[in-house]
């Protein structure tokens, strides 16, 4: 048998030296609350594990200049109560404090969410809103950018190469008079895997109508996607109460289109009733809706 | 590999397998048996131990990524023979029934204490979300919680 190796670099520098020799075997780690379940499911007993949690420079959140930066192994506690998040990417802090448990939150990362790409990672469906972006390095100590639907491209299935981590997420900030929020159901309010979630991005206009709106839709398929039904029924309308109707009816529609035929759909259908009225309520139920999202 | 930690005050230097888990070194290598393996995926927080200060899942942690740091098990509650605080009070409302998630429960709590010595209700539940208890109702640990914030 043989053994399973941990390098644990300490910056950059020696993450990309990692990065240069590496094979089939070897495996990025990050908070390890998903990797601990393959390692022990799919028994893998050999290969290297690059740890990425002791490279503390991968570790903060910060604006610069139209962009809000969070580095690859912050944790989902240190995402869902900092100011820049609440404030510049409402969602990505309501969905980052509903993953998991507080023992979870404190450990699990947010590259770690995206690179395992779970249908029903609760920070992708946010990040798919917010028009997040994915910086990568590779182990020339190349750097490029990608967005979240060139990396994620079905149910655990990501288009990392081996030798490429992701170090940064990048999120537009929004100036505009904006709103955003998150919303899942699962089988018991904590630790809950998403049976579904979804995140929703608007502005508004002068008169207060919806203007551009961004809804995204996780575990409803291999991967969270935009849905464009929900947006339509959003655009242009003024945030009031016969709304909520209206995105029931389209978020229905959008089940149909999606699942129609699976064992899942007539739950679904039921159920995503109860999240539009959720995600609804956290949209519109202040009356002064915010400057920034 | 190597590993190189602090446990309740004591620093540890181990030849660990890179596929263990904190729990299974804990347990089996320190023999702090307090700690408990549950379910081994993160639902149950029997395992739950505190690392710089932060609750997490000893079953989700491999080893070696508890390198450098500083670990709390239910072990270094008691001090000198006397119960801690929150030991106490978990006893004295019935907050402990077949205890199995007892470990985990007082370390979610302890953890919380030691971030926010005044929790509110709501901030003791979300605390211990990640605690399952099949015996308690968690109502009396709730209280057993308050009774400790209150007596300060």
């Amino acid at each position: 048998m043989r053994d399973i190796v941990m390098k644990r670099p300490e910056n950059l520098e020696a993450l990309v030296e990692a990065l240069s020799s590496v094979n089939d075997t070897t495996y990025l780690l990050g908070g390890g609350t998903d990797f601990m379940i393959k390692l022990r499911k799919h028994r893998i007993y050999s290969g290297t594990i690059i740890n990425l949690t002791q490279i503390k420079e991968l570790n903060y959140i910060l604006r610069e200049k139209d962009r809000i930066k969070i580095g690859a192994i912050t944790t989902f506690t240190e995402i869902a109560s900092h100011p820049l998040i609440k404030q510049y990417a409402n969602c990505l802090a309501e969905a980052a404090d509903k993953v998991g448990s507080t023992q979870i939150r404190n450990v699990a990362t947010i590259a770690g969410n995206i690179a395992n790409a779970a249908p029903c990672a609760d920070t992708v469906t946010a990040l798919m809103v917010l028009d997040a972006k994915i910086k990568i390095i590779d182990g020339n100590g190349e750097t490029r950018e990608k967005s979240l639907d060139e990396v994620i491209i079905g149910s655990e299935r990501n288009t990392l190469e081996k030798n490429e981590a992701i170090i940064e997420i990048l999120i537009p900030v929004i100036e505009k008079k904006s709103k955003s929020a998150f919303a899942k159901l699962g089988s018991r309010t904590a630790v809950t895997i998403s049976k579904l979630n979804i995140a929703v991005v608007l502005e508004y206009d002068q008169e207060n109508s919806i203007h551009q709106a961004k809804v995204a839709l996780g575990a409803l398929g291999p991967k969270a996607f935009k849905s464009d039904i929900v947006e339509k029924a959003l655009l242009g309308k003024k945030p009031v109460e016969s709304l909520l109707l209206e995105l029931q009816e389209a978020l229905m529609e959008q089940v149909d289109a999606s699942i129609l035929g699976r064992g899942s759909h007539p739950y679904k259908r039921d159920a995503i009733q109860g999240l539009a009225d959720d995600i609804f309520y956290k949209l519109f139920a202040s009356t002064s809706i915010g400057g920034e999202v | 590999m190597l590993l190189e930690f602090i446990v309740n005050g004591r620093g540890h230097k181990l030849e660990v397998d890179a596929r263990a888990r904190l729990l299974d070194v804990l347990r089996d290598k320190l023999g702090l048996t307090g700690t408990k393996e549950g379910c081994g995926e993160g639902e149950c927080g029997a395992c739950t131990v505190i690392i710089n200060g932060l609750a997490i899942n000893s079953c989700l942690v491999l080893a070696p990524q508890a390198n450098g740091k500083e670990i709390l098990t239910v072990e270094s509650l008691e001090q000198d023979g006397e119960l801690d605080r929150l030991q106490r009070a978990f006893i004295d409302n019935g907050a402990v029934q077949c205890g199995y998630c007892t470990p985990g429960m007082l370390m979610s709590c302890k953890a919380l204490l030691m971030q926010n010595p005044n929790p509110t209700e709501e901030e003791i539940r979300r605390a211990i979300e990640g605690n399952l208890c099949r015996c308690t109702g968690y109502t009396k640990i709730v209280r057993a919680v308050k009774e400790v914030v209150e007596e300060k």
